[in-house]
């Protein structure tokens, strides 16, 4: 009886080599974790496939020259009134999607703006080409 | 007597099982959470947009310095070689996306560039980082 009670003893596994393998992973891991804080906005770019036989639906097109000038609608604009100027077009053409046309030399932080004052003023496709000359 | 000292050594082991589950339960945590970033290496002033949103996901970053300059991994890049380092991100974490740190004077083309070369290497969901703009 008292025999097999210590053979009982001697079979139960030890987890301490288990542990530290753990205890290690747990250190690695929570050492190598970084959490990214970055924060953006989608861009979507048109595909190079040729489009589908399916109704191209209305465009709304702001162009930005190389000196960043903003054009809708041939019309010179200023940033700030982009977002209003796409309202506008958004109610005649509900559909619409918005296409930016971007100089290659243009700044980058203004494509960015008119992306996302187009963006608050509801457009749902925002797209964005390159300009070329 | 000494039987009854045994008893007590025993009563005073601690035990680890609790600890142990919140261990494994952390150690799954941080398994899950880890995504490897790789960090573009400069920090460009982003431009401002309100409708700028948490990328949380965004696991390639890609800096553009303002004279057009592209930084990946801590070190400069030429635009050749982004397709090849996006499609091995893809292979280490098939859910990659892109988040694209240009500077407020980087030239658009380059900008351009860049995403055409990243969805060349399978990465759908690109953004560009901008910063919150409350007003």
């Amino acid at each position: 009886m008292r025999k097999r009670h210590h053979q009982a003893d001697d079979a139960e596994i030890n987890i301490t080599p288990m542990l530290d393998i753990v205890f290690i992973m747990l250190i690695f891991f929570i050492v190598t974790t970084s959490f990214v804080k970055e924060t953006g906005i989608d861009m979507t770019r048109p595909s190079n496939q040729p489009p589908k036989t399916e109704k191209i639906s209305e465009v709304i097109f702001v162009k930005i020259d190389p000196s960043g000038q903003i054009f809708i609608k041939e019309r010179p604009t200023d940033v700030r009134a982009v977002r209003a100027n796409i309202e506008s077009g958004l109610a005649l053409k509900p559909d619409a999607s918005v296409v930016v046309a971007a100089s290659r030399d243009a700044d980058a932080g203004l494509l960015v703006r008119v992306v996302d004052q187009a963006r608050v003023a509801g457009a749902e496709r925002v797209s964005v080409v390159a300009l070329v000359e | 007597m000494p039987r009854k000292r045994q008893s007590r050594e025993d009563d005073l082991d601690i035990n680890i099982t609790p600890m142990l589950d919140i261990v494994f339960i952390m150690l799954i945590f941080f398994i899950v959470t880890t995504s490897f970033v790789k960090e573009p290496g400069i920090d460009p002033r982003r431009a401002m947009a309100e409708t700028a949103e948490p990328k949380p996901h965004g696991n390639i970053l890609i800096g553009v310095s303002p004279d057009g300059h592209i930084w990946m991994n801590n070190r400069r890049v030429e635009i050749t070689d982004i397709r090849q380092m996006v499609e091995e991100a893809v292979n280490e974490n098939p859910e990659s996306s892109a988040v694209v740190v240009s500077d407020q004077e980087s030239p658009t083309g380059i900008v351009i560039d860049i995403m055409d070369q990243i969805r060349a290497g399978g990465v759908i969901n690109i953004s560009i980082a901008a910063e919150p703009d409350s007003t």
